[in-house]
This record gives structure tokens, C-alpha cells and sequence, in this order.
């Protein structure tokens, strides 16, 4: 299955919904949405992750961009994951600089 | 039984080496956990064979997968005509790494690192101008073929 992953601002609020399976062939697609998320100045970045069937390491290597490319005070939270998407995450230390969540509501 | 698929090496294909596996594994009665982990395993590897062994290198060719199911396990071999790399020999993130803020630390080497850890046993060799990365996941108590009367 393709990957789809759209953006949308919310208060100065980055969310991104990704949809699919995140592999070496579509990942430069989420790095654009990454790109086009920094481009706003957001103070918050939001991924939602509940439709991201696969993610290999092609995904984790954004998801490090995007912790470069953001300021350094802008949190990062992961939403949703699947169990063997979550799984990946954890086993590579990414809880340590992001915020892995079941839900996300804005405060 | 075994089944093989013979695949151009193009990332165009990594949905296809998933599907593969999915095939593969539901044959032998593997979990979702299991089959998960063996998809990326198959997916980091073959993705470095892609971009590495052959297009860096400046060839094409194709990956070969083969599956094998015997009562004990699922046995996935991919076969490759790029240049000769041993996925073992490149350096993995250890645990300090692993605990290091992601703008600290090295990122390569992740890949590698989930797909020898997703599987029971891997295995390399090079014979003639061919890799052969060998990955082999135990099938669970009882075999559990689906489809076997």
C-alpha cells in the first residue's frame, strides 16, 4: 500500500497524518511533509501514526530529521502507533527524544 | 515447501518482498509479531542490496527470494548478484547509542540492527559472484500450516 501524509496547522500546531507503509521508496515523501511542517514554525509537531501499517528504518532516519530540523523547543509526539511500529521505535531509543502516545488532545 | 519470487532490484519491489513474506509466513503459521519482524528484516536487507549493492555500484540485476517451510521453521533466503556485503560486519548502534538523544547519536546502522534482531537466526555467506543472506524464524508449537487438511 502507498504511503499518503498530510499536513495541516492548527494553532501553530504541526499535524501529521501518515496513512500506509513508510519504506526506502516513499520516505523522501514524508521528509517533504516534514519539510513543508518547518516551514510553518510550528511550536509543537504532531505525527499521527494509527493507519502507518510498516515503517522500516527509512522512517526512523525522518523521524531523526525532523528532530534536527525542528527548533530545539519543539516537541515531537508520535500518536497511535500500531504494536510492531511501536515496537520498532522503542527498541531504538526514540521514547528518549520524542512523546509516544495512545492519543493526543490540545490543550 | 518452497516458493520464490524473482524480483527486479528496484525499491519498487519492497512492497512486493513484503507481500512475500506475508504469504510465507501465514503458510507457516507465524504470528502478526513474527511476520512483522521478518517483512522489516527482509525489507532493511533487501533495501541495502538495492541502494548499495547494486545501484551505488553502478549495476542492476535482480533479488532472488526463496522460501522454505520445514516443521520446525520458516526459512526466507535472498539471493543477489551485487557487490559482495556482509550485513553482519556493518557496526550496529550499541546500548549507549541506543540511549543517546537522536540528534546525538549515529543513525546508520539501525536498519541492520532490527532486521538481525527480528529473526532466530541469520546467516550470510558469499558463493561465486552471489550474496546469500539466510534468515530463519522458528514456527510456533505444532506447526499451524493454514490450508492443510
Amino acid at each position: 500500500m502507498a504511503l499518503t501524509s498530510t499536513l495541516t496547522m492548527d494553532n501553530g500546531v504541526a499535524k501529521i497524518t501518515l496513512a500506509g507503509e513508510l519504506d526506502a521508496s516513499v520516505a523522501g515523501k514524508f521528509k517533504e511533509t516534514i519539510e513543508q511542517a518547518a516551514g510553518q514554525n510550528p511550536k509543537r509537531l504532531v505525527l499521527f501514526m494509527e493507519s502507518l501499517d510498516f515503517m522500516a528504518s527509512a522512517g526512523l532516519r525522518v523521524l531523526v530529521f525532523a528532530k534536527q530540523k525542528m527548533r530545539s523547543d519543539v516537541p515531537i509526539y508520535i500518536i497511535g502507533c500500531q504494536p510492531p511500529v511501536l515496537s520498532s521505535l522503542e527498541m531504538s531509543g526514540f521514547q528518549k527524544s520524542v512523546y509516544l502516545q495512545d492519543s493526543y488532545t490540545d490543550e | 515447501m518452497a516458493d520464490q519470487s524473482v524480483l527486479p532490484a528496484t525499491v519498487n519491489v519492497l512492497g512486493d518482498v513484503r507481500q512475500f513474506i506475508k504469504d510465507a509466513a501465514s503458510q507457516a503459521g507465524l504470528d502478526r509479531k513474527s511476520t512483522y519482524n521478518l517483512q522489516l528484516a527482509l525489507d532493511e536487507i533487501v533495501t541495502n542490496v538495492i541502494l548499495y549493492g547494486y545501484e551505488a555500484s553502478g549495476l542492476t540485476g535482480n533479488v532472488v527470494l526463496k522460501s522454505d517451510i520445514t516443521e520446525k521453521s520458516l526459512v526466507i533466503t535472498l539471493e543477489d548478484t551485487g557487490i559482495a556485503y556482509d550485513p553482519r560486519t556493518r557496526e550496529m548502534p550499541d546500548e549507549d547509542d541506543l540511549a543517546k538523544d537522536l540528534e546525538d547519536r549515529p543513525i546508520g546502522g539501525l536498519g541492520i540492527y532490527l532486521a538481525i534482531n527480528g529473526v532466530d537466526e541469520f546467516n550470510y555467506e558469499r558463493a561465486g559472484n552471489r550474496n546469500i543472506n539466510t534468515f530463519t524464524v522458528y514456527r510456533p508449537a505444532g506447526g499451524g500450516r493454514r490450508g492443510e487438511v
